[in-house]
């Protein structure tokens, strides 16, 4: 009888095995993969595949990513990872057996401690001479390379301060202002990760007196939303049909207003961005330490830095690109915020203090 | 004035939404069988659903012992019902499915059993309370069922096809059971079957039975 | 016992696909961040603070979801009514909507009065868990006989009495694996929580997500799992126990009742009220997809569609049009695997050769966070020497996990009712043993894996939480999408995940709806 068991388990098993393998065709007959595949065999005498771990946001332009296939002979794999925190949890558990080749997107507030826990292998990219002045030295003594930069700034909806007739704020002072009661929305900091960024830039700010900042944000009635979706699309007051019209996002924000608007890209957008009290992100790529293919990651690592890449990145990601001299789409420098200075913390600060800082956040906010 | 006590049916229209027959006028005293026969899909169910108040009449009147009761809900009725299955409730021993009518008419656990095991002493049941109903035979569950329909002590019976799931040879004690427990009963019953046989059986059994062909 | 001797063999396949699943990958994770100075971290009250917290909202969001779901399983699955099917299917929408979009919808409609908050987040649980509550137990309840209540009735039990008595009890079982479920769902929750909940709503989950993509305190992620795999454990072992106590009852669905007079109306009131409720925040969003700042467009469906959409084609992750195609064959995927590992398990608990502690085993995934699946799976398969992602099979494996203790609760209560009696009797006719286990049990494990399967393509359908872990980053699923949609600026963003969220609607009710009918057919 054992025999007759088997051979269900057998069937069973196959049967299981036939259907999963239907989706794995499915994928692979995607029409924006065909590309890939036939750019990839014909040049490269021994096709390398190069496994780019990347947080969910990631996007880049499918011609830009073929024509380096074409040209390099190397494959790439996007993995993802997650959203940006996940991702780098992820690789800090497989440090030095990793689960990719090259990692893309981790940002200052996480990077330390996965430099600290050995994720990466020294790399200093020739493209790096190329950097912008103020990320040449964020290298972290060469282990990873900045590839991109955004600011977490107030988004103000013009239109409604026009209609009610009162000025908008322009700095951090102001939101504490009576004129502005009950009109911001925030992100949860423990949740969120432009709300982390907003209380790190009042914390760079205000130094030990953040919490105070933040009592009379909350004496000004100041709303607490868990995610940026649910405070742009929900509280506020252009994105959706909320009644907040003063929000924390991107500097970014308004030029993707314009992109990503129905039909003919209008002429001007309703919303604006702070300039005051900006906290800036900078993304970086590092090579996984313990890959089999540093050489091929290590060309990724140059073409993520190189001109093509860096020109697509601002209309894909709504982040500014980290090369010096790119030239930015029409729509970035009409609109996006021009942030003078944006407010920083040293990432060791950050990651040492960041557990503490969400606690007394808590504890102010009644949360 | 047996009539008083009995079941009366006045010019009872059924169906659901048009009548399916016409209009029944029928009496059936107490301790009497009415023996209901015909195909299936006459109607012999509906006419058994409307009296106990599982369908509402279209028309007419349904009186038990001079009480009108055309237009009550089901549990008001007092009209006890046992169907082809048995249909005993299977999280309780067979004592309790039979103690489930006086428990609802405010008797104590105690004396719900006693008569539980009373009645199952006349349906040749004696010693059965504490078994799982899984561990009845057809006709065990069904004399059960029938124990149970009477701990209720109805005012009426209606049996609809009880026996049809029942081999033929239990099938005919099972029909003599019943018979004599109406009549000790003292209740009327409407007993409704396909087999002519089984009606003539149990309309000519019993003194005051008569049958309804539709 | 008449069972085949195959059968004592059935535990192999779901014991073999937990072991490479959950426990390598869970065992992976483990070896990784659990040290002797892990035990410290039980001391710390901040995970047992939020246990408590998460536990009373649970039970608040249970609670709502049965006084919601009992009245519609009864009338979708018992009466026989004009569109009763495609009811049934809706029922299982608001199971798959992302938790995303669910949440935004929610605001949408009630956030001017709700604020966000307990309220709110304890809504939007009981509404996505609608599905768990009428797929469990109307599986049970169509078996029921009706007459078992009018017989109750016509010993004198009024309508309620006969349905405290009588049809109560035999839901029980049904019930209580239905109620774990949403418990632990809701115990579990995390998108919710994030979206539209406060301090007062903290979850496990987002405690761990917290302190793995935050903290990067790893040692306290593992404790608060730990923590949040006992409490989902201890109500898994509860609920087995109610179902082991059931008893009786018939394993066919019963013929559909026939609403009449009073009962017609109420019939009518309870699909018009389920109606209502499922499909309010479902024609939210249709609303949301067809305007925008300008009035009514369609502009957000031909960005679905169209040739120059949203990303298609410019950037490498794909269409729309692609995720719809790989979330389908992925749902189907899950369905069958989920099918066969689940019946296999309910079956091997019936057969009773390897108890209860396998049936709670089988369960255990309900209390695993995502964020801890996802991590184990990639560090168990997610790398040399053994990387299973590019095979695109993880992503169905993590759904199937997460679908085949519902699958065990769909089937195990149902399974139970079966008389084996049946099965002695076709031996006696001279079937052999296959054929004759087969006459017993087939009929009501054909209806019972049908129903489930429905659900476990329902939950590959709606996942977001292990698919962003483990679907390629340029194979994203159709939650993943609108997730993406969802987290950038735009009316088009917006409008599109709206209109990528009703076409989700469309395949579940659809699909659902499909497998449903299949199993009716003979």
């Amino acid at each position: 009888m054992k025999r007759i068991s088997t051979a269900v388990l057998a069937t069973l098993s196959a049967s299981a095995l036939v259907l999963t393998a239907c989706s794995t065709n499915e994928t692979t007959t995607d029409a924006t993969e065909d590309a890939t595949q036939s750019a990839a065999t014909p040049s490269a005498d021994e096709p390398v595949t190069v496994q780019l771990l990347t947080h969910d946001s990631f996007a880049l332009s499918e011609d830009v990513i073929a024509d380096f296939e074409e040209s390099s002979g190397i494959d790439i794999e996007l993995v993802s990872g997650g959203d940006a925190g996940s991702m780098v949890a992820g690789a800090i558990l497989a440090a030095g057996a990793p689960t990719a080749d090259v990692m893309f997107g981790v940002d200052n507030t996480l990077v330390t401690r996965a430099l600290d826990e050995g994720v990466f292998e020294p790399y200093t990219s020739p493209e790096a001479d190329s950097l912008r002045p103020d990320l040449a030295d964020q290298t972290f003594d060469g282990l990873v390379t900045p590839i991109d930069f955004g600011d977490v700034c107030i988004n103000i909806d013009d239109t409604w301060f026009e209609a009610e007739g009162i000025a908008p704020p322009t700095t951090l002072d102001d939101l504490v202002d009576p004129t502005y009661s009950g009109l911001l929305v925030v992100q949860d900091p423990g949740t969120s990760s432009p709300g982390l960024a907003f209380l790190l830039s009042t914390v760079a700010r205000y130094g030990d007196e953040w919490p105070t900042y933040w009592q009379e944000l909350k004496d000004n009635d100041v709303a607490i939303a868990g995610s940026w979706s649910d405070a742009y699309y929900g509280d506020f007051t252009f994105g959706g049909g909320g009644d907040r019209p003063i929000v924390v996002s991107y500097a970014t924000s308004p030029p993707a207003e314009i992109v990503y608007a129905e039909g003919e890209p209008p002429e001007t957008v309703s919303t604006s961005s702070m300039d005051d009290g900006c906290y800036r992100q900078i993304e970086y790529a590092g090579i996984l330490a313990g890959t089999d293919n540093v050489e091929a990651a290590q060309q990724v690592v140059d073409w993520l830095l190189s001109a093509p890449v860096q020109e697509d990145i601002p209309l894909n990601m709504f982040v500014f690109p980290a090369r010096a001299g790119t030239p930015l789409p029409e729509v970035f420098t009409e609109f996006a915020g021009q942030v003078e200075r944006a407010e920083q913390l040293p990432a060791d600060y950050v990651a040492e203090n960041v557990e503490g800082l969400l606690t007394e956040w808590g504890s102010v906010m009644g949360r | 004035m047996k009539e008083s006590t009995g079941l009366r049916v006045v010019d009872l229209v059924i169906g659901y939404d048009s009548p399916l027959h016409e209009p029944f006028t029928f009496s059936v005293a107490p301790g009497d069988v009415l023996a209901v026969v015909g195909p299936s899909g006459c109607g012999k169910s509906t006419l058994l659903g409307t009296i106990a108040g599982l369908t509402p009449a279209l028309g007419g009147s349904i009186e038990i012992g001079g009480r009108d009761i055309t237009a009550l809900p089901i549990n008001e009725r007092r009209v006890a019902m046992v169907f082809q299955e048995a249909l005993l409730f299977p999280h309780l021993n067979v004592r309790d499915n039979v103690a489930y009518g006086p428990r609802r008419a405010g008797v104590s656990r105690e004396e719900a059993r006693a008569e539980a095991d009373r009645l199952l002493t006349w349906v040749d049941l004696e010693g059965y309370g504490d078994r799982s109903i899984e561990q009845l035979s057809g006709g065990q569950a069904q004399r059960v069922s029938l124990a149970r329909a009477l701990a209720a002590k109805p005012d009426a019976l209606c049996l609809d096809e009880p026996f049809s799931a029942l081999d033929a040879p239990l099938r005919s004690r099972l029909a003599q059971d019943v018979l004599a427990i109406v009549a000790r009963a003292g209740i009327p019953a409407i007993h409704v079957t396909h087999d002519p046989d089984e009606a003539a059986a149990m309309a000519h059994g019993n003194p005051g039975g008569s049958i309804l062909s539709m | 016992m008449h069972a085949p001797t195959w059968l004592r063999w059935a535990w192999v396949v779901p014991a073999a696909f937990l072991l490479a699943f959950l426990a390598i990958p869970l065992a992976s994770l483990g070896r990784q961040v659990i040290s002797p100075g892990t035990v410290g971290y039980l001391f710390d009250p901040l995970p047992w603070r939020v246990a408590g917290l998460a536990s009373g909202q649970a039970i608040v969001s249970t609670l709502l979801a049965l006084a919601i779901g009992l009245p519609m399983a009864n009338v979708l699955t018992r009466y026989r009514f004009w569109g009763r099917r495609w009811a049934l299917a809706l029922a299982t929408v608001p199971f798959v909507l992302p938790t995303v979009v669910v949440a935004l919808a929610f605001r949408a409609l009630l956030g001017g009065s709700l604020g966000s908050g307990f309220a709110l987040v304890v809504l939007a649980h009981a509404y996505l868990n609608l599905a768990v509550v009428v797929r469990i137990v109307g599986a049970r309840w169509v078996t029921i006989d009706p007459r078992m209540e009018l017989t109750a009735r016509s010993l004198g039990a009024g309508p309620w009495t006969a349905f405290r008595t009588v049809t109560w009890p035999a839901l029980r079982p049904a019930i209580a694996s239905a109620a774990a479920i949403v418990f632990v769902f809701s115990f579990t929750s995390l998108g919710v929580v994030l979206l539209i909940g406060d301090s007062s709503t903290r979850t496990l989950e987002s405690l761990v997500l917290r302190q793995t993509s935050i903290l990067l305190d790893f040692q306290g992620a593992a404790v608060s799992a730990a923590i949040q795999a006992l409490v989902v454990g201890s109500v898994l072992v509860w609920a087995a126990r109610q179902r082991a106590a059931q008893r009786g009852g018939s394993a066919r669905p019963m013929r559909l009742i026939r609403p009449r007079g009073r009962s017609s109306l109420a019939v009518g009131v309870v699909a018009t009220a389920a109606a209502v409720i499922v499909l309010a925040p479902v024609l939210a969003l249709v609303w949301a997809s067809l305007r925008s700042s300008s009035g009514w467009t369609l502009a957000w469906w031909s960005g679905l569609f169209g040739p120059n959409t949203i990303d298609a084609g410019s950037t490498r992750i794909g269409s729309p049009l692609s995720a719809m195609a790989r979330s389908l064959t992925f749902a189907i995927a899950t369905g069958a695997v989920a099918a066969v590992v689940g019946g296999l398990a309910a079956v091997s608990v019936l057969t009773g050769r390897i108890g209860r502690a396998f049936a709670i085993a089988t369960a255990l995934p309900l209390g695993i966070s995502a964020a801890t699946l996802g991590l184990g799976t990639l560090l168990a398969y997610g790398r040399p020497p053994l990387d299973l992602r590019a095979t695109g099979l993880l992503v169905p494996i993590a759904h199937a996990l997460i679908a085949v203790p519902l699958v065990v609760a769909v089937a195990t209560p149902t399974l139970r009712a079966t008389d084996p009696r049946l099965v002695t009797v076709a031996a006696n006719l001279g079937a052999r043993p296959t054929r004759a286990w087969w006459t017993g049990y087939g009929p009501a494990l054909r209806t019972v894996m049908v129903a489930a399967g429905g659900l476990a393509c329902a939950v590959s359908l709606g996942e977001f939480g292990a698919a962003s872990f483990l679907a390629r980053a340029d194979g994203p699923t159709v939650p993943l999408v609108i997730a993406r949609l969802l987290g950038r600026p735009g009316e088009a963003s917006f409008g599109v995940a709206a209109a990528l969220a009703v076409v989700l609607v469309i395949m579940t009710t659809t699909l659902v709806a499909a497998v449903d009918r299949g199993g009716r057919r003979r």
